[in-house]
């Protein structure tokens, strides 16, 4: 297969928005908004990304628009980046390929009081011990197992369950997404080889683009939000990125499985298969839900382990106990999920499904669902960016709300595919390249961190960038990553 | 004859063989050349025997390598030769391989799941043509 450019229609329509008008494509309910800036929209022409916001589209029930971010690229069935909302009551559908294999994907950002002085002559000791407890890469199983049983109360009540065994403190819930439980989850609806293939990964970061950074802040954009969220220039930092591992793939995989017939049975086309989707209101629909938030529990469980396991590294280098080193949690938002949250539509409340594959919420000041801590200033958007350049910590705004379903971008998003970016990296040591950048990183695949090279990723200040100008979320501060682990 | 494609974040598998079996054989070893580094390393020291009922060819050669996968991630078997009776019911194969050994096999990518997307299986010019990406 080659990759093919998009050749169609991209209408700019204010605000780093261009539109992919309904008549494009025969079944488009809705149109396609893509946000991008003036560089970005040059790159997104070069593939059938735009082509899957179309498909998208044509998906029952759906609301608005078909959303994507400016870091859009190319997935299979919906592009990364992409938002898409559904009525229930007008027959929307779930989808699954519209959350991802791997449910509650996300990112966690862990503050602490040491700053660059302190930790810059101890980073290769850092990352090293990082790299060796921190189970990464492909096949790796964690030091936490979980029986069958365990790992349904994992998926039953979210990290609750493992802060209750002292793997971190009740605040951690407070500043996590959904206070890192979902309701209407049910584990007993999940398959035993998804059980199976999650109860030994809880507290294992994976592969892919998972990793988990040590950062430094190194420009404050608000004064004032950077303070209510306890952040401020040369300050160090840990960010991590991973979701639900093979148990959230295989939720995914189980319900593609059943959603097969689904087309045929509720009267509607497919523009692909990998767009499997159910109406959210039917028996395939409900136990889809019941098993994707059962996964999303565990994802934040992964997430919390791995934290924790974080934090005894630090406490074991710096000789200081976690809490002593303020490493406390800003936040955890989920970019691969579906919510059913109350949105305005034409003018109308109303609880639609949103499908975030690839995006991150970002709602602002004085939502109910923002902590109390940052009720005044907006949730902390949490946006990894790619191990040379940055990472970004924004904020909720208004215009979320107004436009994307209180949604935002979650990352760089792609530029190069994974073999482009390794025959790029052909006779070239990264790890060395990176050093002379100041990043001291280690992987424990071969071709991992080749795929991964800052060059593969589209720059994150442009995505930045966008979201901004379109006032989907704002600025707060900027890290440049020290030491990073990847699997 | 099969061979790994590019997808902007994912990975392709492709194969090639003269009749539908062969096919499905030539996927799997595709499958196990995109999960390790050196597929020679696997030895076909064990026998498993799969049978996949289904009419839909696509759904078929989905339904094979998504077995395949998860044999893995449970069993912890790499597979890498196979013999493969396709019918137009579905597939009687015997799959040999080992249990994966951290001393002897690298791991080259973390496949999470077999994509339905532009999934093909297709007669070209009297020859057997499949294409499946995978997520990684």
């Amino acid at each position: 297969m080659t990759k093919t450019a998009y050749t169609g229609p991209l209408e700019h329509i204010g605000c780093c928005c261009h539109r992919i008008p309904t008549s494009y494509k025969a079944g488009m309910r809705v149109p396609g908004h893509i946000y991008a800036n003036d560089t970005l929209l040059e790159q997104l022409r070069k593939d059938q990304a735009p082509e899957q916001v179309a498909n998208v589209a044509t998906l029952p029930g759906i609301q608005i628009a078909s959303i994507a971010m400016p870091d859009i690229h190319w997935g299979y069935g919906f592009c990364i980046g992409g938002v898409c909302a559904t009525d229930p009551a007008e027959g929307g559908v779930v989808s699954p390929g519209g959350v991802g294999y791997d449910i509650n994907c996300g990112v966690r950002f862990v503050k602490t009081n040491l700053f660059l002085d302190d930790v810059k002559h101890r980073m290769r000791e850092l990352v090293r011990e990082l790299f060796e407890t921190v189970p990464s890469g492909a096949g790796r199983t964690g030091k936490y197992k979980f029986d069958a049983v365990d790992t349904r109360r994992l998926m039953g009540e979210g990290p609750k369950f493992v802060i209750g065994r002292g793997l971190g403190v009740e605040r951690d819930l407070d500043h996590t997404e959904a206070n890192g439980f979902i309701d209407g989850g049910d584990p007993e609806q999940v398959s035993d080889h998804a059980v199976k293939r999650g109860a030994e990964q809880c507290g294992t970061l994976g592969s892919g683009n998972h990793f988990m950074e040590v950062q430094v802040v190194d420009s404050v954009y608000d004064a004032d939000v950077a303070r209510a969220f306890g952040l401020e220039l040369n300050q160090v930092c840990v960010m991590i990125h991973s979701g639900s591992r093979g148990l959230g793939y295989q939720v995914c995989d189980d319900a593609l499985a059943t959603f097969r017939n689904c087309p045929q049975k509720y009267g509607f086309e497919l523009p692909d298969r990998q767009l499997a989707c159910a109406p959210a209101d039917s028996p395939e629909g409900r136990k889809y839900i019941a098993q994707m938030r059962a996964a999303a529990n565990y994802g934040f469980c992964n997430r919390q382990l791995l934290m924790q396991q974080a934090r005894e590294v630090f406490s074991s280098v710096f000789g200081r106990s976690w809490e002593d080193l303020g490493m406390e949690q800003l936040y955890d938002v989920a970019h691969n999920i579906a919510k059913l949250e109350e949105h305005t539509v034409e003018g109308k409340k109303k609880k639609v499904w949103v499908h975030r594959k690839g995006a991150t919420r970002a709602f602002p000041a004085g939502h109910p669902e923002v902590p109390e801590a940052f009720r005044a200033v907006g949730q902390p958007v949490i946006i990894p960016g790619d191990m040379g350049r940055a990472s970004w910590v924004l904020v909720g705004a208004p215009g979320a709300m107004e436009k994307t379903f209180g949604t935002t971008c979650h990352g760089a998003g792609r530029a190069m595919s994974r073999t482009a970016a390794k025959l790029d990296a052909a006779g070239r040591r990264i790890d060395r390249e990176l050093e002379h950048k100041g990043v001291i990183a280690m992987a424990s695949s071969r071709h991992g961190l080749a795929e991964e090279q800052p060059k593969a990723y589209k720059n994150v200040d442009d995505v930045v960038s966008t979201v901004h100008d379109a006032d989907l979320s704002r600025r707060v501060a900027r890290m440049r990553p020290l030491g990073v682990i990847k699997g | 004859m099969y061979e790994l494609f590019e997808h902007t974040a994912d990975l392709g598998l492709r194969a090639t063989a003269p009749d539908l079996s062969s096919l499905f054989a030539e996927m799997g070893r595709c499958l196990l050349a995109s999960v390790v580094e050196d597929p020679a390393s696997v030895r076909p020291a064990q026998d498993v025997r799969i049978e996949l009922a289904g009419t839909d060819r696509e759904f078929l050669m989905f339904d094979w390598l998504k077995e395949l996968l998860l044999r893995f991630e449970t069993e912890q078997m790499l597979f890498a030769s196979f013999d493969v009776a396709a019918t137009d019911a579905g597939l009687v194969a015997t799959a040999r391989g080992e249990r994966y050994d951290p001393a002897r096999h690298a791991l080259a990518h973390e496949v999470k799941a077999i994509t339905y997307h532009e999934l093909k299986v297709e007669q070209v010019d009297g020859a057997w043509l499949a294409e499946v990406i995978v997520d990684i």
